[in-house]
């Protein structure tokens, strides 16, 4: 087998990482930091008096496997669920005061968590309705619980088996943020995900 | 009761429906006018007789004069007046014309008595302008009993200006922190003896009394999902209401104490439903898809207010208590919960958002009028007193939340201090 061309080789990458470049608009696995060497690599070196220009090469691509959800066992998560939650598998989702709407960056945040949770089929979830201090306690907890069915029925919507999903309202009981202002407010207005099987 | 007291009674209940109020959407006023003409009763020493315990007879008369000055409906003669007053043995029906020109409306007039640890009371309420008996009961208990027997006698004197229970025996359940974890508790109405109800070390809130002072029902986190549970303060006894899965809130006792209505629903939603104690499935009565919370059982039992979102802010809003005729009460909040209605059916108090903070409202369904109680901070969970005279409510204006109660110049009192202290509820007496 012939050896290849070495420059052509170099090059070649070079045009696809353009190519690959401009085509990801929305970068699916694609781990970012190296989108600079390839940069990098396009530029033509300058500095050198003596015009035969060095040829940097570039650094292979290093991409994230997409993995196929059958292929990944339960076993693969931590075995104590603590820790399991203490690992951030799952984001919590916000929302706007005195509402249970689902905000566009919300839905992208379910939407991750619901691909986790289709990734890993024997995973079962609570999910917490939670509100800040204003408004009564009593009108807080069915607040709580409606935020906490929004948040699951997107991950139905998605495809995520309800039974694996319990939902829970805790009002304004258990707050995250303990201030009084908008910053810890805004903190205590989420649906908090809870692992409770793996 | 006598003619002549139908005119202080007529007084008093059209006083506390203020006819200025009519009409006007914003007026900051105490839940009692201060135009209110509270009945002076005059209270000279009573007499007291060979084997009358002489520490009991203390407590008995110290702690009638204390009730008859805190209530709102009665007023105690100001001692500065009663000196005045030249008292002639023998001359009962002119001391008593003196008793009147020094201001006085009624005098209480009466006799301990007693043997060993027995205490005896005789008091007769003497109305001035008629010269009539009023009223005049005796009481015996033992003198352990002394503050109960001087509470018993100066509720009696209220319910007969007003009509209604007098405060003086009456508690207050409410959540408290101060154990680390939200617990029920019980303290008196101004704030005395305060005792732990529930040690759960979970979440225990939303406490509403049966009317007849025996049943606590509150929401509790004990086993996982709210679910309800009823408590007998008496026996420490607690069993669950036959209530839903998913969310199950604020509990509402009918005025016969036979049902309950409260919030529930599966997936987010929460209707108002009512379940009978005595056993049975619990009946939807709302079923938008907004929340649908909070409800109260009117007085008469016919109707039950909750706070709806229906129409996207927490409004409050009227049914008939079967769920039809569904009609909106508050239009001028950008905010209204916690309806509470007052015992003459007519008020209702409520959490209302104004001016940036949240603060205790009064709707007048008869006029439609809205008054606002003035109080500092931040206030929720209104309450009435079971005479409808007095309010508590939750204010945050220290930092912490504790509960107030109105004074009977309608200005708040605190009661309790330790940690946070919510939800008030107030039973006429603990049975």
């Amino acid at each position: 087998m012939p050896r290849p061309n070495r420059t052509a080789l170099v090059s070649g990458v070079v045009a696809l990482l353009i190519v690959t470049v401009a085509a990801c608009s929305r970068p699916k696995a694609v781990v970012a930091p190296e989108v600079s060497p390839a940069q990098e690599a396009a530029q033509p070196v300058s500095g050198s008096d003596r015009g035969d220009a060095t040829q940097v090469q570039s650094e292979p691509v290093i991409t994230t496997a997409e993995v196929p959800a059958e292929a990944v066992s339960a076993s693969d998560l931590p075995a104590d669920i603590e820790q399991l939650n203490k690992a951030g598998y799952l984001t919590d989702a916000f929302f706007d005061t005195d509402k249970a709407d689902l905000r566009e960056e919300t839905r992208t945040t379910l939407a991750a968590n619901a691909a986790w949770m289709k990734a890993h089929p024997t995973v079962k979830l609570t999910i917490e309705g939670h509100c800040d201090e204003r408004n009564t306690g009593e009108y807080n907890l069915a607040l709580g619980w409606r935020r906490a069915g929004a948040a699951k029925a997107y991950l139905v919507s998605l495809g995520v088996d309800a039974d694996r999903i319990a939902t829970i309202s805790y009002g304004e009981e258990r707050p995250f943020a303990q201030g009084h202002d908008e910053s810890a407010w805004s903190q205590n207005r989420r649906a908090h995900f809870v692992i409770t099987a793996r | 009761m006598t003619r002549s007291l139908l005119v202080p009674a007529a007084c008093v209940l059209a006083l506390s429906l203020p006819a200025h109020l009519f009409g006007q959407e914003e007026l900051y006023l105490h839940v009692t006018s201060p135009g209110l003409q509270r009945v002076i009763v005059a209270v000279p020493e009573l007499e007291r007789r060979p084997g009358a315990d002489a520490q009991g007879s203390a407590t008995f008369i110290s702690t009638l004069r204390k009730d008859i000055d805190e209530a709102v409906a009665i007023a105690l003669l100001a001692d500065e007046r009663a000196s005045m007053v030249e008292i002639d043995a023998a001359n009962p029906t002119l001391t008593r014309q003196r008793w009147r020109a020094v201001g006085a409306q009624f005098l209480l007039q009466g006799s301990l008595s007693g043997a060993g640890s027995q205490l005896v009371v005789e008091a007769r309420l003497f109305d001035l302008a008629s010269g009539e008996v009023a009223y005049s009961k005796r009481l015996q208990s033992g003198t352990s009993l002394a503050a109960t027997m001087a509470h018993t006698l100066a509720n009696d004197l209220v319910h007969l200006f007003t009509g209604r229970p007098g405060p003086f025996l009456s508690r207050i359940a409410f959540v408290s922190d101060r154990s680390g974890s939200k617990e029920l508790w019980i303290m008196r109405w101004d704030g005395a003896d305060a005792l732990q109800l529930t040690t759960h070390r979970s979440i225990a809130i939303g406490p509403a009394w049966s009317p007849d002072g025996q049943w606590l029902a509150f929401t509790s986190f004990l086993r996982g999902q709210p679910q309800l549970l009823l408590l007998k303060p008496t026996e420490g006894y607690l069993k669950p209401i036959s209530t839903l899965p998913g969310v199950n809130t604020s509990p509402s006792f009918s005025p016969d104490g036979s049902r309950i209505a409260f919030a529930a629903g599966a997936d987010g939603n929460t209707d108002v439903y009512v379940v009978p104690l005595a056993g049975g499935s619990p009946e939807r009565l709302t079923s938008s898809r907004a929340i649908d919370t909070q409800p109260a059982w009117s007085p008469n039992g016919r109707q039950i207010a909750f706070t709806s979102t229906m129409a996207g802010s927490p409004q409050i809003y009227l049914m008939d208590a079967e769920g039809s005729n569904v009609r909106r009460l508050t239009v001028g909040d950008t905010y209204a919960d916690e309806g509470a209605w007052a015992p003459d059916g007519v008020r209702l108090a409520y959490t209302s958002f104004i001016g940036n903070r949240f603060q205790i409202a009064i709707l007048d369904l008869r006029s439609n009028a809205r008054s606002v109680v003035a109080a500092a901070g931040n206030n929720e969970s209104p309450c009435w007193s079971p005479d409808g005279t007095m309010l508590a409510f939750v204010s945050d204006r220290t930092g912490k939340k504790q509960i107030y109660v109105t004074d009977p110049a309608g200005k708040p009192r605190q009661v309790t201090t330790e940690g946070n202290n919510l939800q008030p509820a107030w039973v006429v007496q603990l049975q």
